[in-house]
């Protein structure tokens, strides 16, 4: 399944709130893991969007060591990063209420 | 701000492309190489490892081109490629480009230049506060000299208090006063204003402060506002003039303020100062007398009001005054009051020569444009091809259609640096030009209006150009790939084009030329005109002794000034005849007179005169005649002949019987087919009362020749010379004929001149070749203007005749070549070509002649003693034009003649 549109900058912002500051590869793992799987993120959907958020000052980055001793650039949550994460869980909390609540099963009549 | 973050990141991206790329490809590697050791730490083989996340990564060029996209502007990206490769292109056909950016750059310098005039002159708001409220008023009379005949004071005032549509009016009375330096003299024009003109005006001090109500009226001190020119000029823009005292006709003034600058109207002026400094000014014949007029009005509308309003209530108000003075308002002479906009009254004299200018300079523009276009079309045909293979690489027809217009805007903006800098040095010249038409020449500069109107044309160029090559329409690419055609068809419709290119051109120039040769033979008419004056070796000197203002004031005895200065007057006139008899005795001078102004110069004054036993008929305008004076050498110096009776001599003086020379003009109005000699005229009208002139008859002794002294291009007006001795010295001029060099002899008489007169200013000298000039020079300068946009419009029709001509001969070698083999020799193919270039000439000369038919009567204005649809100017362009066109056609002829019927087949 491929991430859907628009959705890929939340999981991005939410995976390094919750690991800190982590390279591309770690992002793409986390957020397959995560998705248990049902989720695929190719190079080319990956990075366009780290890049995007970097423009728009959401993420810094940063070339380090890996743990395991090969240099990688790293990914770290701004500011303005933070506060873009709180409003966008926000929205989607409010749109997923009002999908499901649009989507319950129909009670009868009494 | 997110996204103009992000723009900004975006746009950075652009330009760090190659570090960013290494960066990414390192990323990327190292997110493939963590993936491998992942699987293979799963117990992957290395190779199948490898291949797993390879695969899992969805390819890394398309990672690499999808982070591209995200990081720069896509779109600006391709433009600076395009730019890029047009660049790389017009490098490779450096021909082609030299001709191109340099056609344009001339159409260009000349647009820019011509329109930065216009924009300076006519366009630009005025510096004044709310500028476009200003109005200008004109009272004028029929009759020469009576043109802008300005206002009286009681003229003023009435309007004043009857129209209130104007929210200020200003009084500016011009006039001349004498600066006393330490030792030196300057002679100023000034301007003697009410409080309110400034406020009226909308102007602001740079210094100090300016003249305001309180510095109206009798018994204030005087005080001097310098316009900005002048404190620059001769102060030297020092920032400690405000307080000073300068010394002024004799008296002490203070300057109080610098003005900013400011275009003045209708003459340039050096300074400001308050009434109170020229005690007539202040008198009860100028504030009382109606018919004295020298005060110019400038007002301001009131706020609501309009233009129309205004002329509306003014003409109410004049109609009145009218009905009830009519001894000021001479029925037959017409009088009437015009009100324009201050703006339009400063551009009035300019207006139709720029506009001219204006549009050679967009003629020009039309025929390098024409040519540009031809060439590009020629050079569309040998690009097919590559058009071609752009198509089939995947390029549609937006894309292509970019590509050109990207191409064009290179080569356009090319050509509008080179323009601007032709034109940066062109508008130097056209600021001496504009200066003698117009008081805002100084405002003339190449600014960002100006760049942004060459920033326009260039663009709407570059779009003209890329839009008149015609490519496919979308979805019909293929059809042409598959058939691998190397030229597109339609060429017969683009021939049509490019012929009809050529046409225009040929019209345009026949146009431009009619116009140039009109101008020319305005200039050489004008220099053909008979100044009256024999012999050049004669030079001329203004030099003003009597100082009108200072003196007591004429508050309680109006006549009390004149009392003073008929005393000044006395101690003048000795000196200049000090003066006349010690430059008489320099060896070299032949003869000197003195006058009251130079020859060939209009006289500032000008009376109502009348005939003794001639009464005129009910409704016929008021004669008038210049006022002049001349010693009894003035005539035999300035070489002004005398036709009848006798020069002044050294016994017409004060008490002897008053006599008059007057000159053919007047001789032949008031005197037609009589013998002049002994009859009497004398001065009238409401002036005389406010003039040291006397009413008396005065005998003519003698008729001069007429002299142009409204410049060569006005008719001869009448003039009435009195003796020297006789009339109050105002002005005062010295003539002087040498056997030889007059140069030489101007030192010489201006040391007399500082010796004997140290206070006097010495105005201006002139040789009579030079006062000729003046009047011939504008116009020199507006036919060679036209006249070299004229040869430059005919020199690019020329090469585009001949190019469009080269090409057809070049898309047409084969079938030349065929006609050859069977059998037509080469006259037959030079006429073949011949007719085909005479077709495009002579429709094009059709053109142009009825074109210019109809364009030439809207320069009426600007030509002297030839018509607007002077046959001979006619012919003479077109036959020009042909010559030109003939040869241009014969170059293409000759080689098409010229063409190996063998090679040409074999090539084909």
């Amino acid at each position: 399944m491929d991430v859907q549109q628009g959705t890929l900058a939340l999981m991005i912002l939410r995976t390094l709130e919750v690991l800190g500051s982590l390279h591309g590869y770690g992002i793409a793992r986390r957020i397959e893991e995560t998705s248990k799987h049902r989720l695929t993120l190719n190079y080319g959907t990956l990075y366009p969007a780290l890049l995007k958020l970097e423009q728009e000052g959401f993420v810094s980055t940063e070339w380090r060591q890996s743990d395991n001793n090969r240099r990688a650039k790293y990914y770290a949550l701004t500011a303005a990063g933070k506060k873009q994460l709180a409003r966008e869980t926000r929205e989607w909390r409010q749109t997923a209420e009002l999908i499901a609540a649009f989507l319950a099963p129909r009670r009868e009549a009494p | 701000m997110t996204r103009i973050r992000a723009l900004l990141a975006r746009l950075a991206g652009v330009f760090t492309k190659n570090r960013a790329d290494a960066e990414l490809t390192e990323e990327l590697q190292a997110h493939l190489d963590m993936e491998t050791a992942e699987y293979m730490r799963r117990g992957m083989a290395p190779d199948e490892a490898r291949r797993r996340a390879l695969l899992a990564s969805g390819g890394l060029t398309q990672a690499v081109e999808a982070v591209r996209d995200q990081r720069g502007l896509p779109w600006l990206e391709s433009v600076v490629a395009d730019a890029r490769y047009a660049l790389r292109t017009l490098r490779r056909s450096p021909a082609f480009t030299a001709v191109v950016v340099l056609t344009l750059a001339l159409g260009i310098g000349a647009n820019t230049a011509i329109f930065s005039v216009v924009h300076g002159v006519l366009l630009k708001p005025l510096p004044n506060r709310d500028g476009d409220r200003l109005l200008y008023l004109r009272q004028s009379a029929d009759g020469p000299g009576q043109a802008n005949i300005s206002f009286s004071v009681p003229e003023v005032d009435d309007l004043r208090t009857g129209v209130p549509s104007l929210g200020g009016i200003a009084e500016y009375s011009p006039w001349n006063l004498t600066l006393q330096g330490d030792n030196d003299a300057v002679r100023l024009d000034v301007g003697l204003v009410t409080g309110n003109y400034f406020d009226v005006m909308g102007l602001a001090p740079l210094l100090g402060r300016l003249t305001r109500p309180s510095d109206d009226g009798p018994g204030v001190p005087p005080v001097m506002v310098l316009t900005h020119d002048f404190w620059m000029k001769h102060f030297g823009g020092d920032r400690g003039i405000v307080g000073r005292q300068v010394k002024l006709d004799g008296q002490s003034v203070t300057i109080i303020g610098v003005l900013q600058p400011a275009p003045f109207f209708p003459d340039r002026i050096d300074a400001l100062l308050n009434m109170v400094v020229s005690p007539h000014h202040v008198s009860a014949m100028m504030v009382q007398n109606r018919s004295h007029r020298m005060t110019e009005v400038v007002a301001r509308l009131a706020p609501g009001a309009t233009v129309e309003q205004a002329r509306a209530e003014v003409a109410a108000v004049y109609a009145r005054l009218q009905s009830d003075h009519q001894d000021a308002y001479d029925p037959g002479s017409h009088y009437r009051i015009a009100v324009t906009p201050f703006k339009e009254a400063l551009g009035a004299r300019a207006r139709l020569t720029l506009w001219l200018l204006m549009a050679a300079a967009a003629f020009v523009m039309i025929i390098s444009a024409a040519n540009v276009a031809n060439l590009t079309l020629m050079r569309g045909v040998r690009r097919e091809h590559e058009l071609v293979v752009r198509a089939a690489l995947g390029a549609g027809v937006a894309r292509l259609r970019r590509l050109l217009v990207v191409e064009n805007l290179v080569l356009t903006l090319l050509a509008a640096v080179f323009g601007v800098v032709l034109a940066l040095v062109g508008v130097r010249l056209l600021v001496s030009l504009a200066a003698r038409y117009s008081p805002r020449a100084g405002e003339i500069r190449v600014d960002g209006v100006v760049l942004g109107f060459t920033l326009a044309l260039s663009v709407a160029l570059a779009l003209l150009l890329s839009f008149i090559a015609s490519l496919p329409r979308e979805g019909s690419f293929a059809s042409w790939i598959s058939a691998g055609v190397r030229r597109m068809s339609g060429s017969l419709r683009r021939q049509r084009l490019q012929r009809g290119l050529v046409v225009a051109q040929v019209a345009v120039s026949v146009v431009l030329l009619a116009g140039a040769g009109l101008l020319t033979r305005t200039m050489m008419r004008l220099s053909e005109v008979d100044s009256g004056l024999r012999a050049e070796a004669v030079f001329a000197m203004d030099v003003p002794l009597l100082q009108l203002s200072g003196g007591p004031s004429g508050g309680t005895d109006p006549m009390a000034w004149f009392r003073h200065i008929m005393e000044l007057d006395v101690a003048a006139k000795e000196q200049y005849e000090r003066i006349r008899s010690e430059i008489r005795a320099l060896p070299g001078v032949t003869e000197a007179g003195l006058g009251s102004s130079i020859p060939l110069a209009a006289s500032t004054m000008t009376f109502d005169v009348k005939a003794e036993g001639q009464a005129l008929a009910v409704g016929e305008a008021m004669p008038r005649a210049d006022v002049r004076t001349a010693s009894p050498e003035y005539f035999r110096a300035s070489g002004i002949p005398l036709l009848q009776g006798r020069e002044f001599t050294s016994t017409d003086r004060g008490g002897s019987g008053l006599v008059v020379i007057v000159n053919k003009t007047f001789a032949d109005k008031f005197f037609p087919g009589e013998d002049p000699i002994g009859k009497r005229i004398a001065w009238t009208g409401p002036l005389l009362k406010v003039s040291p002139i006397s009413g008396d008859w005065r005998t003519i002794v003698g008729v001069t020749g007429n002299t142009r002294d409204g410049g060569l291009d006005a008719e001869p007006r009448a003039s009435v010379f009195m003796p020297f001795a006789q009339m109050l010295s105002i002005g005062g001029a010295l003539v002087i004929r040498a056997d030889s060099n007059a140069p030489g002899l101007v030192a010489a008489a201006t040391r007399i001149v500082h010796r004997i007169a140290p206070a006097a200013p010495i105005v201006r000298v002139l040789t009579v070749a030079q006062i000729k000039d003046q009047s011939v020079s504008p116009r020199r300068l507006n036919a060679e203007l036209v006249s070299s946009f004229g040869i430059l419009a005919l020199i690019i029709a020329a090469v585009g005749i001949a190019g469009v001509l080269a090409f057809s001969v070049s898309t047409r070698t084969t079938e030349i070549g065929i006609r050859m083999s069977l059998g037509a020799d080469r006259a037959q193919v030079q006429r073949m070509i011949l007719r085909e270039g005479g077709v495009l000439l002579a429709l094009g000369l059709v053109l142009g002649v009825a074109g210019a038919f109809f364009a030439t009567g809207l320069v009426r204005g600007l030509l002297f003693g030839v018509a607007p649809r002077d046959p001979a100017t006619f012919v003479g362009v077109a036959l020009v034009m042909l010559a030109i066109g003939i040869v241009a056609c014969w170059i293409p002829a000759l080689r098409a003649s010229r063409i190996d019927p063998a090679i040409a087949m074999r090539s084909a």
